[in-house]
């Protein structure tokens, strides 16, 4: 099973602002860039990116523009901004404290076992 | 220009794509088919590469429905945010504009302030009196049993026939009255603690704090015992009495003396509680009353009955349940009581409302109509503060603004200022609250009072809007549909529009003073009424007389001939005083608002239409008739062989003589008071002259009996003389102190004083109205002013032509006196006409003029046409004044 909806979306999130930091992208290529970088490791239901881009969106850390596809169709791109460059950076931060934190406790020796009382 | 046509709200979809659910679709689409692409690039049929994309994408119309209603939300967020950003900018704008022209702003605010002040300071008392519920539990339930009486047994114990239905027989209709109770209002002195007081009781049956839902604090109510005739004397304080007499300390179980005999105290009422009439404390109404329930009083009382109608029963169902007992009366007494069958039980807060709901009423409509007149004024600067501003407008006009924005940017000008109006006019309202508190009944009074409360905020607050709107609609249309072009080419101001708008203005100002007329007749119709009332002759000579009133108590008094050796004495002092001419006593002044004490008479001989008639009964001495300057007519007044033991006598008034006795001589004529109390026949041996009991009322039956035979504890004494007014009060005083020093008085007054209260009412009423239409006045010769001044104006150029060409002064004069008098004379036209329609409404109010009194009406017609035409000549003076050469060099 997944792990919960709070830690998927939030880590969808800064997936989403990582994706973008290379410059504007439309809801594929971020889905599509997701699943490169993570070798298919995380399953993303692409469905549930749009949302995500969405309310992103709302809370300004990303900007939408509806422009032309590489194959000449109407696409919505979106881009970083400022607020979403400053979150990106502070969330993975964050991120990978956390990630650290949880992997010294995965991998700590035997001689760190908790105290009997 | 097209692009500007689009409603604001179609900016922000373009933000978006033509639409929401269109923009979600292309991009969800577009995902689908690229990660369709890229499966048929790694060789899947197509039929695959469809249903792996969308098994990938998971469910597409789950996941399109949640973003569209993401989406959707968003929208309106910043739709609905853009609005109020509008919305403030909007009112900032006109908050600035307002202050920059701080003069109109004021004159604006000013005149509505008046309008909704006056309104609402009126609708306060309406609110109070008929709107605001009576403060007992569940109010709408309590019901006035119209003309229903106590059974009534003189001695406590037979009771006398009565075929009407009376509380007993009503009470028995438990189906349809849960609970029935009566009560009455008199004047006691308390004594005991301190100096004698004197207190408001409320004599009330057992079941009276029942029906009304009222519980004590302290104690207990009356029991049924306590109810019946000849049980001990018990009370019932309010809380304000508690606490005056005894400090907040126990009381219960303690007695207070009345009138000098001891009552014990069982209870006391919570604060509030000061039902009827703002009473100090109740004692009980005897069921069936006797004469002992009124002993401490100068007599009968008139009672009120009073009923809770049962749950689920309807007040038509309750109606027609007594309607039955009222139609079993005998025939030739159903006659005077059709009446009282067609409406057997109205809500008790009308009752209490009583005769003051018209006046109210009446009075809200002048109020109404005034706010209409401050509206017309309003709307007449806007437009002319709008002709001002038109260049203005233009120019925004031009510049972008579109046309909705401009209207709703002057409606939230007119808004602002029409709450501004009624900032002031509540402030106003607030003043007047306790000036208005006169116009409540005094059964009213300590019940219910005027207040500022939520309901008179929305009032003022609904006003303001919809006069906002009123006077805002049309400047702002006016200015909106404005050709923004050619009024910058023009120069503005001069254009066909404000030719337009000077017609608009026309209309306005003859329909205010069309309107100020109607106010003004109002006016003069109240005035006239109030003149004619003071015109009346009372019956008796009020200058120069002074009384005052006292209770000789049972105890320091017990009996009649005690009491009258007292009087005696009294007068004796009085007389010997020097510059006093004349003193008497009587039980009843007249217009001292008592005039309830009425009773049934029935002539020996002589005609009485109907089988039983009131009459009031007075008991007074020779004295009396002298200091009054009530004159003799026939016969002889009493004197001091009069007595107890002598025949029963008495004097009775013009009209009663000539009523009952019509075209006989009425002297020696006896009369049987329907009371088995007192002696059978009596005789009459005098007639005097009609006394008025109250200004505007015609006089009733009276009858006057020696004092002598019988003295009542209550007394008022008067005397003539030729001292200063403070002397002759002083004197008085200074008499009863000299005979008895313990014996407490009150309503030391003269009676010319005693006759200005009787009048509070219609004086209030008067000068209310006399008010409004002064106001209205004041409005409609500014509107004429106005509309003339801005005509002149806009004609200065063709003035001047005029003046160059040849025309004289008087030709300018009368060029603007014109249209000023045309103004003035269609709009009083037409106030007359809706005058002679409205003033019937007036009637009730009303005495010695009728409705249409043409000296009122030319009169208010008069007196707004004259300052109407003199405004129109300060303008009219100005145009004649000027100079041909300098306006054609200014053009």
């Amino acid at each position: 099973m997944p792990p919960s909806i709070d830690v998927l979306r939030g880590t969808l999130d800064l997936l989403i602002l990582k994706a973008l930091s290379w410059g504007p992208a439309h809801g594929y290529s971020v889905a599509e860039w997701i699943e490169r970088v993570t070798d298919d490791t995380l399953v993303i239901e692409e469905g549930s990116l749009y949302p995500a881009l969405h309310r992103l969106d709302e809370r300004g850390l990303i900007e939408a523009e509806w422009g032309l596809s590489g194959n000449n169709r109407r696409a919505k791109y979106y881009a970083l901004t400022a607020a979403g460059r400053q979150a990106l950076k502070s969330e993975s931060a964050t991120w990978t404290r956390y990630a650290q934190a949880v992997f010294a406790a995965l991998s700590a020796p035997a001689s760190l076992k908790p105290a009997s009382v | 220009m097209s692009a500007r046509k689009e409603p604001l709200w179609r900016r922000y979809l373009r933000f978006f794509g033509p639409d929401v659910d269109a923009d979600v679709e292309d991009e969800l689409r577009f995902h689908l088919d690229m990660r369709e692409q890229h499966y048929l690039a790694r060789g899947m049929s197509p039929a695959e590469a469809h249903a792996a994309a969308r098994k990938k994408f998971g469910d597409f119309a789950r996941h399109r429905r949640a973003l569209r209603r993401q989406d959707g939300r968003r929208l309106r967020r910043i739709i609905w945010s853009d609005r109020l950003g509008e919305w403030i900018q909007d009112i900032r704008y006109s908050a600035r504009l307002l202050w920059h022209h701080r003069g109109f702003s004021f004159a604006v605010i000013a005149t509505l302030a008046l309008g909704i002040g006056a309104t609402t300071a009126i609708f306060s008392a309406v609110d109070a009196a008929m709107l605001r519920p009576l403060p007992f539990v569940v109010p709408d339930r309590l019901v006035e049993l119209r003309n229903v009486q106590l059974p009534f047994a003189p001695r406590g114990a037979a009771e006398e026939p009565d075929p009407r239905p009376n509380l007993r027989t009503v009470g028995e209709l438990t189906d349809i009255y849960s609970d029935v109770a009566a009560y009455a209002v008199g004047g006691l002195n308390l004594s005991g603690i301190g100096a004698p007081l004197r207190i408001k009781v409320g004599v009330v049956t057992e079941g009276f704090f029942r029906t009304l839902g009222a519980r004590v604090e302290k104690g207990r109510t009356f029991s049924p015992e306590e109810g019946r005739p000849n049980h001990t004397a018990v009370t019932i304080l309010s809380h304000g009495l508690w606490q005056r007499q005894f400090g907040g300390q126990a009381a219960v179980g303690q007695s207070v003396r009345l009138n000098g005999k001891a009552y014990q105290v069982i209870g006391i009422m919570p604060p509030g509680f000061r039902f009827p009439q703002g009473a100090d404390l109740w004692i009980p109404l005897t069921i069936p009353m006797t004469f002992a329930s009124f002993e401490p009083f100068r007599g009968w009382i008139p009672t009120v009955a009073i009923a809770r109608l049962a749950p689920e029963v309807s007040r038509a169902v309750a109606a027609d349940r007594l309607r039955v007992l009222w139609r079993a009366l005998p025939a030739d007494q159903l006659q005077e009581y059709t009446g009282v069958i067609a409406e057997p039980v109205r809500p008790l807060q009308g009752t209490l409302v009583g005769d003051r709901r018209t006046p109210m009423l009446i009075l809200l409509g002048a109020t109404g109509l005034l706010l209409l007149i401050a509206c017309v004024n309003a709307t007449n600067l806007l437009l002319a503060h709008a002709a001002m501003r038109e260049r203005e407008l233009a120019v925004r006009a031009v510049l972008g603004a579109s046309r909705g924005r401009l209207i709703r940017q002057l409606l939230v000008q007119s808004l602002v200022l029409s709450l501004a109006g009624a900032a002031g006019g509540l402030l106003l309202a607030y003043t007047t609250l306790g000036l208005v508190s006169g116009l409540l009944p005094q059964e009213m009074t300590e019940l219910t009072a005027p207040a500022l409360n939520g309901r008179l905020l929305a009032f003022a607050i609904g006003l303001a809007v919809v006069t906002g709107l009123g006077f805002g609609v049309l400047p702002a249309l006016n200015a909106a549909t404005t050709d923004a072009q050619s009024t910058i080419k023009s120069g503005g101001g001069h254009g066909s529009t404000a030719a337009r708008r000077g017609r608009t203005r026309r209309l306005l100002v003859t329909a205010e003073l069309a309107l100020a007329l109607m106010l003004l007749a109002g006016s003069g119709l109240m005035l006239r009424s109030f003149s004619a009332v003071l015109a009346t002759d009372p019956g008796f000579v009020p200058e120069r007389v002074a009384t005052l009133q006292m209770t000789l108590d049972r105890t320091s008094y017990p009996r009649s001939g005690v009491r009258l050796a007292m009087l005696q004495r009294l007068l004796d002092r009085l007389l010997g005083v020097p510059g006093i001419e004349a003193a008497g006593v009587i039980n009843d002044l007249p217009m001292s608002g008592v005039g309830g004490i009425s009773i049934q008479v029935e002539p020996e001989e002589g005609s009485l239409k109907e089988p039983w008639r009131a009459a009031r009964y007075l008991k007074a001495d020779a004295g009396y008739f002298r200091t009054m300057g009530i004159q003799l007519l026939q016969g002889r007044l009493m004197t001091a062989s009069d007595d107890s033991l002598a025949p029963a006598v008495m004097v009775v008034s013009a009209r009663m003589a000539r009523e009952v006795w019509p075209g006989q001589n009425p002297l020696g004529k006896r009369i049987k008071l329907l009371d088995p109390d007192t002696v059978g026949w009596r005789s009459v041996i005098g007639v005097v002259s009609d006394v008025r009991e109250k200004p505007d009322e015609d006089a009733r039956w009276q009858m006057y009996y020696p004092i002598t035979e019988d003295s009542p504890s209550l007394v008022a004494v008067v005397v003539r003389g030729t001292l200063p007014e403070r002397e002759m009060l002083s004197t008085l005083r200074n008499a009863v102190q000299a005979v008895d020093p313990s014996q407490p008085i009150y309503a030391v007054r003269t009676l010319a004083e005693l006759r200005h209260e009787s009048l509070t009412t219609r004086r209030s009423n008067t000068a209310l109205i006399t008010a409004f239409g002064a106001l209205a006045l004041l409005l409609a010769v500014v509107g004429v002013y106005g509309v003339v001044a801005y005509g002149v104006t806009l004609r200065t150029r063709e003035m001047g032509i005029r003046a160059a060409l040849g025309a004289g002064r008087a030709d300018l004069v009368r060029l603007v006196l014109g249209e000023g008098m045309w103004v003035a004379v269609i709009g009083v036209g037409i106030g007359l006409i809706g005058t002679f329609t409205l003033s019937r409404l007036l009637q009730s109010l009303l005495y010695g003029v009728g409705a249409s009194d043409p000296v009122a009406i030319a009169g208010a017609a008069l007196v707004l046409l004259v300052p109407a035409i003199g405004a129109t000549l300060i303008p009219a003076r100005r145009a004649a004044s000027l100079d041909p050469a300098a306006v054609m060099r200014s053009e």
